[in-house]
């Protein structure tokens, strides 16, 4: 049967405990990846993402002295960041709803609960792959765009891209949904 | 750029250009091997969860007879319950996942920790280590469920 081969994909683990870094490369080598590097804190691994071309970086949140939301900003925002679009994965304990939101607005991909299983970082790795989202730059945010539902915006339309391609086409035609739907998707 | 400004990037999409689709790629069997892998890992779990038990109790025991820096070990307690939580789950001890999520909220709930929330600590840690014992794995069964019972029922007390 036929299945995404993800062994010319690099990845990059950033967990401060070594029990789970060994566990997300078991689980990584088993899934057919060969390029897996590691770091033990946020700031190793924004040392690490110099020298190593990450694909997709699986990162946990407590860690220290850089902990993962501290990390996810600095590859973001960054100005030295090797990849401010880089796909993350953000791996944790923490699945309060407000902690979730938190990873979402520091600019994170996918969000996977600890415990971890290897359909489920198989999930979150297949949807990076098959969603790739449009980064959005506003004063306050960059990042992935945080709309993930295709579903018509009622509010006010602040997205540069958008209202150009409205306005240019306020003076032609109207754009279809189709249109409008790709724009949005990037 | 004004605040009310959007700017809409398409990156480069470097993943589509390294991932195929393949014969050899990630299917069903793939995903089956790769759980086989993980719970083939069991008794490494058991071990390294011994540690985590022994710098939990350490913790604690630091935490009564240093009560001057109380915040700092229960702050260490929390830490290493979270990796408790997360790790158990997928070794087939979802009922130490389960004690140490309790473990973690509770802790993080204590404002000023007294005599009675230590001894609810203890006994946080004292299942976490019985369930290790005692080899309950997954959710320990009916002793695993009176287990959880009593430790929501102390948890119970002492938030009233």
């Amino acid at each position: 049967m036929a299945g995404y081969n993800l062994e010319r994909l690099n990845f990059l683990i950033v967990d401060d405990n070594k029990h789970m870094r060994a566990l997300v490369k078991t689980i990584l080598h088993a899934l057919g990846t060969k390029n897996v590097a590691d770091a033990a804190d946020g700031a190793d691994a924004f040392k690490e993402l110099r020298c190593f071309p990450a694909d997709i970086i699986i990162c946990d949140w407590n860690m220290s002295p850089l902990d993962g939301m501290d990390f996810v900003r600095l590859v973001r925002t960054g100005k030295d960041s090797p990849n401010p679009f880089v796909p993350i994965i953000m791996l944790t304990g923490h699945t309060e709803m407000s902690r979730v939101l938190e990873a979402r607005d520091a600019g994170v991909h996918e969000f996977l609960a600890k415990p971890i299983s290897a359909k489920g970082l198989y999930a979150r790795i297949r949807s990076v792959i098959e969603n790739p989202r449009p980064f959005i730059r506003t004063p306050s945010y960059f990042g992935p765009d945080r709309r993930r539902r295709q579903t018509p915006f009622k509010g006010k339309e602040r997205r540069k891209a958008v209202k150009e391609a409205l306005q240019k086409n306020e003076d032609q035609f109207s754009l279809s949904q189709d249109e409008v739907n790709a724009l949005l998707k990037g | 750029m004004s605040d009310d400004e959007v700017e809409f990037i398409t990156p480069p999409n470097k993943l589509q250009s390294k991932v195929t689709m393949s014969a050899g790629g990630v299917d069903p069997a793939t995903l089956a091997r790769a759980e086989a892998v993980i719970a083939s890992l069991q008794g490494n779990y058991l071990q390294w969860v011994e540690d985590d038990l022994t710098n939990l109790q350490g913790a604690y025991e630091r935490a009564m007879s240093d009560p001057s820096n109380r915040r700092v070990h229960i702050s260490e307690i929390f830490r290493i319950a979270h990796d408790v939580k997360g790790q158990g789950g997928s070794f087939g001890y979802q009922l130490m996942t389960v004690i140490a999520t309790y473990l973690c909220r509770m802790v993080e709930k204590i404002e000023n920790p007294g005599p009675e929330h230590m001894a609810v600590i203890k006994l946080h840690i004292d299942a976490l280590r019985l369930v290790i014992t005692q080899r309950m794995e997954g959710t320990g069964g009916a002793a695993g469920e009176s287990l959880v019972k009593g430790l929501e029922a102390v948890i119970g007390k002492i938030s009233r």
